[in-house]
Order: structure tokens, then C-alpha cells, then sequence
């Protein structure tokens, strides 16, 4: 095949090709989980779609390895040369990371739904960032800087799983602390909603399996009965049943959507207003602000809609952290490989260029988010803030760095 | 305020927050050390938020954050900080290593998680090959000791010196590097310099450098004094306009050749990523631009021949400058150079193409005369300062042409290239490897290197007839993990013991995520474990 036409071919596999795997794989995950209440029957049906889910993602990740290779051959070399390429890697490696983590290692397949659909969005807005395939500056053509931007670029996909894992929790605790609240309340006689709590509470002890003992400050005591949700309910009956639903549904109501959706879209513009800043025109720039910002909020508004079906907080917790912490190890040496690389290239290993300056500062802000982990009085919510601040300096560093002010890693604009 | 409150945890998040602050503020103003001619911009208001703000950003020092006293301030406070957190850590950790011996426990079913498995071995050898399959696994052991105090068992642990050892590692690697980033300030140098391919070259002392940043403590003496000489500098691009990456440049590589004080030659390339490394200097190759050679005669007498350094501008062409004090009144001239500019129309001027190729090398000059006002105002080599001079005229000049403007000739002979070379000495490049690997070489105990317990306590069964054997463990750090490998043990020691063991009772607290510092709040609840 000619060039030509393996740039086509390596499109193709992209988009829609690897895009349409991954959507369709998170949303029958989704459902997936939405069935781990219900019946024995429905039970088993999500298993089947489990399976599904996951033929469905193998399938997506090796279009998506294929695209890799394909473009590879396209230009004949690494394909890490521009930011589409680097975005493209970004979400392979999360998608990959996360799904063999979720599924082998944590034994919490279920959650994979959340992974692919971060996976897509990153997928989708690498589009965004479209370039042809093309040769690279002999200057950036080193072994250093593939080994140097390959461990960031890995690190980067790693991050954003962490950002999804930690964005779950902040959601699941919002709901459970509302449930709380409700029930402290209901305990003064003023809530209405608040006697099937107390009703719950009362079937805990023999339902209560995990979590409670998690020990974390986010884990208050209904995090046992939170659990059950998610725990095989084989032997409860109906009535149990709709008992679950209003807990479930109290647990939804329990995070404001509009809070959620002004949130999102404050933290989305953080970031996203660098395609303002980049676009040809104005009127270009505002309307992808616009698109990234309503599927930034829908995304939100649908992760919401599951927080009945999440696993305790403590789970994702535990979740965020082990992922946060092992991208944090690949950033580390990722960035020290980077400096070696411009020792080797520029003849200084440190010039505080927006991309180091970027790298360092993405450091410090998850070093940040490591530490409040480790303290006690910062633990829970206040660490998953920090984490999600991190992922923001981190995606905003990235985009500053290509399209705001260009240093000597330029690779943008290509 | 004060040690109390620069020891704590907190102050370490704050101090990191302010850091962050800074380094973003780095990020979004363009600093003086890196893009000096942004900064002027910033500051006359020709770029950027306007004069005020500039003025605003110039007080805060915002312009070169990492000079900034503030910066340095910061700095300070955070080593004390960490200082301060790690002595107490670093004495915990010694005593902790040195008493080396896990607790031993009293009642080994009290743990979080206990198994059992009864066999006909007795006790004594059971303990025997625990001890042995524990230390295979790299278990720190110790055996029961003494009939008094809580009964025979083997107790071992895991991790507990490794990932607080890691974590002070990790943060004591930040004092290997600071002081490889000071000293080295001190100690290094940097200097570029420009030089034409096929002419004399250069010699390494402190005069021959176009820009010269030695460290304080760097004498001109340490100069080696080698020669450099240009033989050959190659560079292509991609020519064809339609091809992907059309106009990049494909190679960049020049031939030199290097006498050092002894005489002796050294033939070498060096290439983007490859400098050369002459006795712990290294050159590397920065810059480069076309050197014409340009002759100036006034009145039959020469009074400039040499080749100018022109440099790339932005869009299009290269700029240069030919500056003769040697004519009254000083001759200036004010060059451009279009490498690929071929005839247009009979009658038009050359067609102007971006290329960079010199294909069909085009000079447009223009003649000034006056005052140079060298070494009075600052220019630098490719500009003129015209403030003085008066314009008499200009035009164009292929190789091998002339042109006469008032009684002035300029010739164009031959057009070479120059590169820019950039020699540095810096020393504190091992510390820095050195600190880099003592970095990683913590962060992974600190994260990974789980800490556990185990005890293994043999007694004989009520009936006196067999021995039953029971297991526990706690785990500080991702006790889901934990489970996996404390029912592994079980298996292997209940096979080594010659029976299968028992399924066990499912442990209370089942898949808690992994909890850092889960050992300070549960130490305290398990009074059990006994510390000697
Ligand atoms: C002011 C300076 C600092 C102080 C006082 C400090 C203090 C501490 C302390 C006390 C711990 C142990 C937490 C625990 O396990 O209980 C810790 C852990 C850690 N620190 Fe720092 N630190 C400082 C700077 C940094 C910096 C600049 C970084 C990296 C960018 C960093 C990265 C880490 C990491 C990765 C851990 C391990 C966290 C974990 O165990 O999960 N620290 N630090």
C-alpha cells in the first residue's frame, strides 16, 4: 500500500472505527452494572453483557493498536510526533491500563463502562486536533524522547483514569453524605423520606458484607448499606427491592445536577479555553468551547446517573489512589528522561520552558494530591479535590504549553 | 508559627501550593532568562496586557519568577519544612531498624485475618518450616524465644523498614539535587559562538565567546583552549511543497575538527542529538544561517572584507549587517538574503520565494553613512542602529556581482554558512543522575513495598493427638492483596507440614482499598501485639 493510502486506512480505524468500539462497549458495560441489583435473571444478564463489554473493548483496543501501527508505517516512524498522536497514545494507554486493572487485577469489571467512555472522550477530542500523517524534526527523532514522551503520554492515560476514579467517588460520597444528612434529619422528625433509611438500617446487619470497616473519613455508616446495592442480592425479597430503588434513588438525588453540571462546565473551561485561544476564528473556538463543555456535562450528568450502582467509597478511593500513584512513579522518571533528553539534544537538562515548567508543575499538584492521601485530616473528599485540581494542571499545562506559548518541544501546530 | 508548625504535613501542602502558584505564573508570563525580547514587549506595552500590568508583573518579580526573591524565599521554607519533617522521620526509622525484630503476638486469633489447619507434625517442626518457607519469601523473622512471655510462634513481618526507608530516600534525593543545582550554578559554564564553515574557527578562551555565562566560581583559566574549525555543515529540507512536513529540515550536521593544547586533532560530527564531548566539555550544534562573504571599497581602498553572520527571520530570509568604521564616514549596510530567489520578468526584481534552499542566493541591500555608534548603544550583530546614519540607497546582488552607490562598492564573492555552537562545562551532571536515581530508586518502595505481619503459632490440639496450626496476618497497606498471598502462605506451609488446610472462616474485614496510613489509628486497637 502507498502512503496515501495507509494514512487513509490508519483514519478509518480510528474514527469511527475504534471510536464506535469504544462507545458501544462503555454503554453495554453501563448497563452492565446497572444490573448487579437486580434479580437472579437479570443478573446473569449482565454477566452476558459483561462479556459482551469486554469483546467489545479488546476489539476497540486493537483497532486502535492497529491505527498506531498503521500510521506508524504511514510515515515510518513512532507515531508521538504532534498532539493528536500524543492524545491518541493517551487514550490507548488509559484504556488499556484501566481495563486490564479493572478486570484482572481489581476484579471490578463492572466499572470498565466509566474507562471506555473516558477513553472515547479522549478519543474524540484528539480529533480536534487532527493532523495528517507526516515526517519528524530530525532533532526530536531520539530514542530519549521516545522513551521521554511515550512514559508522560502513558502517564497522561493513567492520570485520567485516576481523574475518572476519583471523580466517581467525589460523586458516590456526595450521594451517600445527602442520604446522611437526610437521615440525621429524618431523626429530628422532619423528613418524610427519612423512614425507609431507618428501615434499611435495620435489614444492615444482615446484608453488611464490606466497607463499613474501611476506616476511611468519606465512608460513614452507610457505607455498608450502600454497599449491598452493588453486592449479589440473591435472597431479598420484594419488598427489600423497593426498598433498594428509594435508597437508590435517594442516593442519585443526593448530588445536584445543576451543581454537577456548573461544576463541570467551570472546570471544563479551565482547561477548554485554550481552543478559544488557539481556533482561526472566534466564532470556531466558541462553538468547540461550547461542544467539549455540553459533552463534558453530559458525560457528568450520566456518571450521576450510575452513582446508585458504584461501589463503596472507600473502593474508589482505593481505586484513584493505586492508579494516581503508579502514573505519578511513570511521570517521575518520564520527566527525568525528558531532562536527559535536553541535556543530550540542547545542551541544558532544566530551562524552565513552558513544557518542563508544565511537567514540574503537574508533579508538584499530584505530589500534592499524594500527600493529603497520606494525611489523615486530609483524607476522603478533600484528597480527591486535590486529585481532580491535579488532572486540570495537568490537561491545562498540556494544552497552555502547545498552543499558548510554544517553546522548544514544539511539536504543535504541525 | 515556628518549628511546631513548619514540621506538619499541612505546611508541606501549602508550601507545595505556593510552589505551584509560582511555577504557574512562570507558565503564562514569558521569562526574562529564556525570551528576553518577549519581556521587552510585555513591558513597552507592544505585547501582552499593557503597560501597567507589565509594570504590576515586573514588581512581583513575575518576569523572572526563578530570580526571583520570593522564589528563593520559598525555596528556603520548603527545605526547612522538609528538614524539619524528616529528622523526627529518619530517628523513627533507625530505631525502627534497629529493633529489627517483628512483635511477637499473644493471641494469634485476634488479627484480621487468621487461618488454620491442623496436622500431625509437631509443633516444633511446624515453626521450623515456617521459618524456612517465610524466609524464602523475604520475611525479617523471629523465632519464639524464652518459656515465659506469650506462647511459642514464628513472627515475621514485611515492608516495614523498606517503604518508610523508600519515602526517606525519595525526599532525601531533593537535598542530592539542590546542591547539584547550586554548586553547579557555581561551578558550570555556558558560551556560544558562531562560526563560518571553511574559515579560521575559534579558540576556547573567554574573549572568542559571543555570549559568555560562566558560574562564579568558574575561573577563565579552566578554559582548555582547544581549537574548533567548521570543515563542512550539511542541511536539507524536505523540497517538495506537496509532501507531508513539506519545508522541515531533513538533516542538520556539521563536520569539525578539533586541536587541542597538545596538537593533537580530533576529526568529529556532531549532529542534533549527538554533541561532541571534548574532555567534559560539550558542543553542541544550536544554530545556523548563511555567511556571505561581503567586500566594501571606498576609492580603490578596501575597508571591510569579511563574512557576516546573517540570521533567520521569522517568516522568510535571512538578516545581517556589514558595519566599516574603517571608511569616513562609517559605511553600514543593512542585508537581506533570499537563498532561493530566482529572475522574475525581464525588467521585474527577483521573485522573493521562503525557501531556505540557496538555490538561487539573492542579497538586498541597503547603504547607510554616518555614525555607527558602535560600542555606544546596544545592536547586536544583525542590526544597525540608524539613528545617526542617513540611507544613500541599495539594490541587489547576486554571487560574483558588485554595485556602486555613491562612490561605494560592494562585492558579493561567495556565499558559506556559519553555525552556532554552544560549549558547556557542567560539572554537576553525575550529582544530578545521582540525586534522579536516588529519587526513583525511593518513590518505588515508598508506593509499592506493602507493610505486613505474620504469625505462625503451632500448638497441639486439645486432645493432645495432632497439632493445630494457626496463621494470622495484618496488613497495613492493601489487605485485599494481602488475603491473595496470606492464603498462598497457608497452602504452601500446610503442604511443607504434609496436609491440606481447612477452608477457613471468611476474615471479618474483607477488601478495604488500600489505606496508607492505616498503622497509627489500628496499632493502638490491636494491644495483643506485643513490642519488645
Ligand atoms: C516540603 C517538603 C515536603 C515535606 C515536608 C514532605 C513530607 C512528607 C511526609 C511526612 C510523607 C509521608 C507521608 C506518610 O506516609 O505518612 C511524604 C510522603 C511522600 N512525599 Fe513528601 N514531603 C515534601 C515534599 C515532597 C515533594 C516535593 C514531593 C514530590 C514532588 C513529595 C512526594 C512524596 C511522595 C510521593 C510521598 C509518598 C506518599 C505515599 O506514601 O503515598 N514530597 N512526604
Amino acid at each position: 500500500m502507498t502512503p496515501d493510502q495507509l494514512a487513509d486506512l490508519s483514519r478509518v480505524l480510528y474514527s469511527p472505527t475504534t471510536l464506535v468500539l469504544y462507545l458501544a462497549s462503555a454503554f453495554v458495560y453501563l448497563y452492565a452494572l446497572t444490573t448487579t441489583v437486580g434479580r437472579r435473571e437479570e443478573q446473569e444478564r449482565g454477566r452476558r453483557a459483561q462479556k459482551l463489554g469486554a469483546a467489545l473493548a479488546v476489539a476497540g483496543i486493537g483497532t486502535h493498536v492497529a491505527h498506531e501501527i498503521v500510521r506508524g508505517l504511514a510515515q515510518s516512524r513512532f507515531p508521538l510526533g504532534n498532539m493528536f498522536e500524543v492524545s491518541s497514545l493517551m487514550a490507548l494507554v488509559g484504556v488499556v491500563v484501566g481495563f486490564v486493572y479493572l478486570t484482572f487485577i481489581r476484579k471490578r469489571a463492572e466499572l470498565n463502562g466509566f474507562v471506555l467512555l473516558g477513553g472515547a472522550l479522549v478519543l474524540a477530542s484528539a480529533l480536534l486536533m487532527y493532523s495528517e500523517p507526516g515526517p519528524l524534526m530530525p532533532i526530536l527523532d531520539t530514542w530519549w524522547r521516545h522513551f521521554h514522551v511515550s512514559l508522560l503520554v502513558g502517564a497522561m492515560g493513567i492520570f485520567a483514569a485516576g481523574f475518572v476514579f476519583n471523580g466517581l467517588y467525589l460523586l458516590r460520597d456526595t450521594g451517600e453524605r445527602a442520604v446522611a444528612r437526610r437521615r440525621e434529619q429524618g431523626m429530628h422528625g422532619s423528613t418524610v423520606g427519612a423512614a425507609y433509611v431507618g428501615d434499611l438500617e435495620a435489614a444492615d446487619g444482615e446484608h453488611a458484607t464490606d466497607g463499613a470497616s474501611a476506616g476511611l473519613e468519606g465512608a460513614t455508616p452507610s457505607g455498608a448499606l450502600a454497599d449491598r446495592t452493588t453486592d449479589t442480592l440473591e435472597d431479598v425479597g420484594d419488598d427489600d427491592r423497593d426498598h433498594d430503588a428509594e435508597y437508590r434513588a435517594a442516593l442519585r438525588a443526593g448530588v445536584s445536577p445543576w451543581k454537577l453540571a456548573i461544576g463541570t462546565a467551570i472546570g471544563t473551561s479551565s482547561v477548554a479555553w485554550v481552543f478559544v485561544y488557539a481556533a482561526d476564528s472566534l466564532g470556531e473556538g466558541l462553538g468547540r468551547l461550547v461542544i467539549i463543555n455540553l459533552v463534558m456535562v453530559a458525560a457528568a450528568s450520566l456518571a450521576r446517573w450510575f452513582v446508585p450502582f458504584l461501589p463503596s467509597t472507600a473502593t474508589m478511593d482505593g481505586l484513584a489512589h493505586r492508579t494516581i500513584a503508579f502514573g505519578f512513579l511513570m511521570w517521575t522518571v518520564g520527566t527525568i528522561a525528558g531532562a536527559m533528553w535536553a541535556e543530550q539534544s540542547w545542551g541544558r537538562f532544566w530551562g524552565w520552558d513552558p513544557k518542563e515548567t508544565g511537567a514540574f508543575l503537574t508533579w508538584i499538584a499530584y505530589a500534592g494530591y499524594l500527600h493529603a492521601r497520606a494525611t489523615s485530616g486530609m483524607k476522603g473528599r478533600r484528597a480527591a479535590w486535590i486529585g481532580v485540581g491535579a488532572f486540570i494542571v495537568l490537561m491545562a499545562t498540556y494544552l497552555i504549553a502547545n498552543y499558548v506559548i510554544v517553546g522548544l518541544h514544539s511539536y504543535a501546530g504541525l | 508559627m515556628g518549628w511546631r508548625w513548619l514540621v506538619r504535613m499541612k505546611t508541606a501542602l501549602i508550601l507545595l501550593g505556593i510552589l505551584g502558584v509560582q511555577t504557574a505564573i512562570a507558565t503564562a508570563v514569558p521569562q526574562e532568562p529564556n525570551v528576553p525580547g518577549t519581556v521587552e514587549a510585555w513591558r513597552s506595552g507592544e505585547e501582552g496586557p499593557g503597560e501597567l500590568v507589565a509594570a504590576g508583573l515586573d514588581a512581583i518579580g513575575a518576569f523572572d519568577v526563578y530570580g526571583s526573591a520570593m522564589f528563593l524565599a520559598l525555596l528556603l521554607l520548603l527545605f526547612l519544612s522538609l528538614t524539619a519533617c524528616l529528622i523526627p522521620r529518619i530517628r523513627a526509622w533507625v530505631r525502627l531498624v534497629r529493633r529489627s525484630r517483628p512483635p511477637l503476638t499473644r493471641s494469634v486469633g485476634k488479627q484480621d485475618l487468621v487461618s488454620e489447619f491442623q496436622t500431625d507434625r509437631d509443633p516444633d517442626d511446624v515453626h521450623g518450616e515456617a521459618a524456612r518457607l517465610l524466609s524464602d519469601r523475604h520475611w525479617r523473622l523471629r523465632g519464639h524465644d524464652g518459656e515465659d512471655g506469650p506462647p511459642a510462634q514464628v513472627a515475621a513481618e514485611k515492608g516495614l523498614w523498606s517503604r518508610e526507608g523508600g519515602s526517606l530516600l525519595f525526599h532525601l534525593s531533593f537535598y542530592v539535587l539542590l546542591a547539584a543545582i547550586v554548586f553547579g550554578q557555581l561551578l558550570s559554564f555556558e558560551g556560544q559562538v558562531g562560526v563560518v564553515e571553511g574559515d579560521r574557527g575559534f579558540t576556547d578562551t573567554e574573549v572568542a565567546y559571543w555570549n559568555y555565562h560562566p558560574g562564579r566560581w568558574f575561573g577563565p583559566e579552566q578554559h582548555a583552549g582547544w581549537q574548533l574549525r567548521l570543515q563542512d555543515f550539511e542541511v536539507d529540507w524536505i523540497r517538495d511543497p506537496t509532501a507531508p512536513g513539506a519545508g522541515q529540515p531533513t538533516t542538520f550536521r556539521s563536520d569539525v575538527t578539533v586541536t587541542d593544547a597538545d596538537g593533537e586533532v580530533i576529526e568529529a560530527t556532531v549532529e542534533g542529538n549527538r554533541p561532541l564531548n571534548i574532555e567534559g566539555t560539550k558542543i553542541h550544534q544550536l544554530d545556523w544561517g548563511y555567511a556571505p562573504r561581503i567586500v566594501v571599497e571606498e576609492g580603490g581602498e578596501v575597508v571591510f572584507d569579511d563574512f557576516i553572520t546573517t540570521v533567520a527571520l521569522d517568516r522568510a530570509g535571512f538578516r545581517g549587517a556589514v558595519k566599516a568604521p574603517a571608511a569616513t564616514p562609517d559605511v553600514g549596510l543593512d542585508v537581506f538574503l533570499y537563498p532561493f530567489a530566482p529572475e522574475g520578468e525581464p525588467g521585474d526584481p527577483p521573485t522573493l520565494t521562503g525557501a531556505p534552499w540557496d538555490d538561487d542566493p539573492v542579497l538586498i541591500v541597503s547603504q547607510y553613512r554616518g555614525d555607527l555608534q558602535l560600542g555606544l548603544t546596544q545592536q547586536t550583530v544583525v542590526e544597525l542602529d540608524t539613528d545617526l546614519l542617513e540611507l544613500e540607497g541599495g539594490g541587489f546582488l547576486r554571487p560574483g556581482q558588485q554595485l556602486t552607490i555613491e562612490g561605494v562598492t560592494i562585492s558579493f564573492p561567495e556565499l558559506r554558512r556559519w553555525v552556532g555552537f554552544q560549549v558547556s562545562s557542567r560539572p554537576q551532571i553525575p550529582w544530578l543522575l545521582l540525586g534522579s536515581a536516588l529519587l526513583v530508586a525511593g518513590l518505588v518502595p515508598a508506593l509499592y513495598a506493602y507493610r505486613r505481619r505474620l504469625w505462625v503459632m503451632a500448638t497441639r490440639t486439645a486432645d493432645g493427638t495432632r497439632t493445630l496450626v494457626r496463621v494470622s496476618g495484618r496488613a497495613f497497606q492493601r489487605p485485599d492483596r494481602f488475603e491473595q498471598e496470606h492464603a498462598r502462605i497457608v497452602a504452601a506451609l500446610a503442604e511443607a507440614t504434609g496436609e491440606l488446610p481447612e477452608p477457613t472462616a471468611p476474615p471479618p474485614a474483607a477488601s478495604d482499598p488500600d489505606d496508607g496510613t492505616s498503622e497509627p489509628a489500628t496499632a493502638g486497637s490491636h494491644s495483643e501485639v506485643i513490642h519488645r
